[in-house]
């Protein structure tokens, strides 16, 4: 992917942009909030980096500008830890994720995965199809290979995440975000706990684990 | 303009404000003495004019048939029975000359009505009121003394005089005295404010309970020094918690690391894994405190929407219940169905959050937990209890507190932050939390019903 950058504190940059690089990426930084939205409507890119605080144009400012110049650039906000109406804010503005310093960088990549090359906004299907499994939103049924499937409600949630994101990985963060709508981490092991219920409820006579651990990083459903 | 003597500085001081009230009712007493003195004056006039008139009428009508000599013996006579009060009468002829009465006049004779007719009664120089009516072979003058008038004018000059200086004296005493008072008052707050500012908090405004606007003002002032002086006892103690509580995961930190320089291979990768996780727990104790100081600021300000609570409850007892189930607890629900709040979801998802993650955490196998939402008249209860052991703890509201845990979860993961969180969410909601550790461990979120 084409990546841009807008982050201010050197260290923060210089992290993010070899990391990015290192994983493939082409990438561009910028430190400066009036120099970052030059970049952004100047060049192609398939996902923006942009701190909350900058020199010169704030984040939110810059994704404002971004939006009212009608580029629908992906964005993925970045913002000092504790600010619980910094998210609300940000995602207002028209940031598409937000993300809270200090992260680890699989959480940044797996997010940025997760943006990038995201189909235009479109009307949701009422049918996901990943590998085997077809999950049905309005009626709320699931089956694999045809064998009807019966989950909890929230186990169906997550299920349907996954199966929107199919071969991109979701970390924990997301998914308490996407189907708890948490915006903290419980000291619970609520995430894996229903992973593994839903992981053995949809294995059941199966040889194939449906859905992917990625170690450090999350969890991913198994396509063909 | 500083240093001049304005009527607005003047009102800004107590001692001028009593002052410009004092010379205010100065001016009134003027005005009303003056008003007063004026009409009576008139009045007088007006009934010597009157007296005259009909005097004048009087002698008219006696002497008719008999002329000018028939008024001329009607004055004598008149003259003979005079006293005091009586008018005084002067009958010339045409040629000027006095025919009846007992006066010299002094003033110019003129027809008509004369304010101030001097003339000579013996040796009495007179001032008078007269009536001077041409009469068929002469002229006729009758006049009534204005003395009795300048008496009665005398006399209420000196009355509202009297009135003016008492007014002016008492008003200007008042005015010492009433900013006297006031000064001696506000010195007390002022004193008191001096010894705070010098560093002394302990210090409060002497009341002397009498219920004046200076005892009440007194009483707010004591009551917000107390409140500040708790909010900085609060934060005195929440810094040195949060020294205190950093240094152990810091310098297990430190040692991690230390060891992750003098070890190879996997014993290095495994050292610096856990000098992350200790890393990640330094910034989840951080993310909290924040957390925690966010919302107890944002009671004014939080963003509040419309939601099923009870739904939402619904959820969250869905959302543990797997865990609870794996750990070997039972996980039970009493929700009120359909009960609507405004406030924050996500904060209030945290609070339950909170509470259920520590009853899931720090009760034994076995131990039945339950996740009640019930309303009543007034408010909303959310209340996650157990029939554990409790926290052993008879002064349970101290674990509101940042940092406070049980003695029994001395030894068990937590950082004494989870029901800070709740207390400072019940109280951005305009409510409360109640904790009770005695039989089992029961936490209650009191929230104001939706209006």
């Amino acid at each position: 992917m084409r990546l841009l950058i807008v982050e201010d504190d050197a260290e923060t940059n210089a992290f993010v942009k070899q990391g990015l690089i290192q994983a493939g990426h082409v990438v561009v930084a910028s430190t400066d909030g009036r120099d970052g939205l030059f970049q952004a409507t100047s060049g192609e890119f398939d996902a923006i980096v942009v701190d909350r605080m900058l020199p010169g144009l704030d984040g939110l400012s810059l994704v404002k500008a971004l939006r009212a110049a009608s580029n629908a650039t992906p964005v993925l906000m970045l913002t000092a830890i504790g600010g619980i109406t910094d998210r609300v804010e940000g995602l207002n503005a028209g940031a598409d994720d937000y993300l809270i310093k200090p992260f680890a960088f699989s959480e940044l990549a797996a997010r940025l995965n997760a943006l990038g090359r995201r189909p235009a906004a479109r009307a949701e299907p009422n049918r996901l199809a990943v590998g085997d499994i077809v999950v049905d939103l309005d009626r709320r049924s699931v089956e694999r290979a045809g064998r009807r499937i019966a989950l909890q409600p929230r186990e169906f949630a997550l299920l349907a995440e996954l199966m929107r994101n199919p071969r991109k990985v979701m970390t924990r963060t997301m998914l308490l975000e996407r189907v708890w709508d948490f915006d903290f981490d419980p000291k619970t092991s609520i995430v894996e706990t229903h992973l593994s219920r839903l992981r053995s409820k949809l294995n059941a006579g199966f040889e194939e684990d449906a859905i992917e651990t990625v170690r450090g990083a999350g969890y991913m459903i198994r396509g063909e | 303009m500083p240093g001049k003597l304005t009527i607005a500085r003047l009102w800004r001081s107590t001692f001028g404000l009593v002052v410009l009230v004092a010379l205010g009712f100065a001016a009134a007493t003027v005005a009303i003495g003056s008003v007063a003195f004026t009409i009576t004056h008139e009045a007088l006039e007006k009934q010597l004019d009157h007296r005259i008139e009909v005097e004048t009428a009087a002698l008219l009508a006696e002497a008719h048939e008999d002329g000018f000599h028939g008024l001329a013996e009607a004055i004598a006579r008149r003259e003979a029975a005079r006293s005091t009060a009586s008018p005084d009468y002067l009958l010339l002829d045409s040629k000027g000359k006095r025919v009846a009465g007992g006066i010299v006049a002094r003033s110019v004779i003129e027809a008509g009505y004369d304010e101030f007719f001097g003339y000579t009664r013996g040796k009495d120089r007179v001032v008078a009121q007269a009536l001077t009516t041409p009469v068929p072979g002469g002229t006729l003058i009758v006049a009534a003394d204005r003395a009795g008038l300048y008496e009665i004018d005398r006399i209420l000059g000196g009355l509202f005089s009297g009135a003016l200086i008492t007014v002016l004296v008492v008003g200007t005493g008042a005015a010492a005295l009433v900013g006297l008072i006031t000064r001696r008052r506000l010195a007390r707050i002022d004193r008191t404010a001096q010894a705070i500012i010098r560093g002394d908090f302990a210090q409060r405004v002497a009341r002397d309970a009498s219920g004046s606007e200076f005892d009440n003002l007194a009483a707010t002032l004591n009551h917000m020094l107390d409140r500040i002086a708790g909010l900085l006892d609060n934060l005195r103690q929440v810094s040195s918690d949060v020294a205190h509580d950093l240094r152990t995961p810091l310098t297990r930190l430190y040692n991690r690391l230390d060891r992750a320089m003098l070890a190879t291979g996997q014993g290095r990768t495994d050292e610096i894994e856990a000098a992350r996780a200790e890393a990640a727990e330094l910034l989840d104790i951080f993310a909290a405190l924040l957390r925690i100081a966010e919302i107890e600021g944002m009671a004014e300000r939080l963003p509040r929407t419309d939601f099923n609570l009870s739904a939402l409850a619904e959820q969250m007892a869905e959302t543990y219940r797997p865990d609870a189930e794996a750990s070997g607890h039972k996980l039970k629900t009493e929700i009120a169905p359909g009960i609507h709040m405004s406030g924050d979801r996500r904060l209030l998802s945290q609070a339950m959050a909170n509470l259920l993650d520590n009853a899931l955490r720090h009760t034994p196998v076995g131990t039945t937990i339950t996740l009640s939402v019930q309303p009543d008249e007034r408010q909303v209860s959310i209340q996650v209890s157990d029939d554990g052991p409790g926290s052993g703890d008879p002064d349970s509201d101290r674990l509101f507190q940042r940092f406070a845990r049980a003695e029994g979860s001395r030894s068990s993961e937590g950082h004494g932050l989870g029901l800070a969180l709740v207390s400072a969410v019940a109280s951005a909601h305009g409510g409360s939390a109640r904790l009770d550790g005695s039989e089992g461990f029961q936490v209650t979120l009191s929230l104001p019903k939706l209006r």
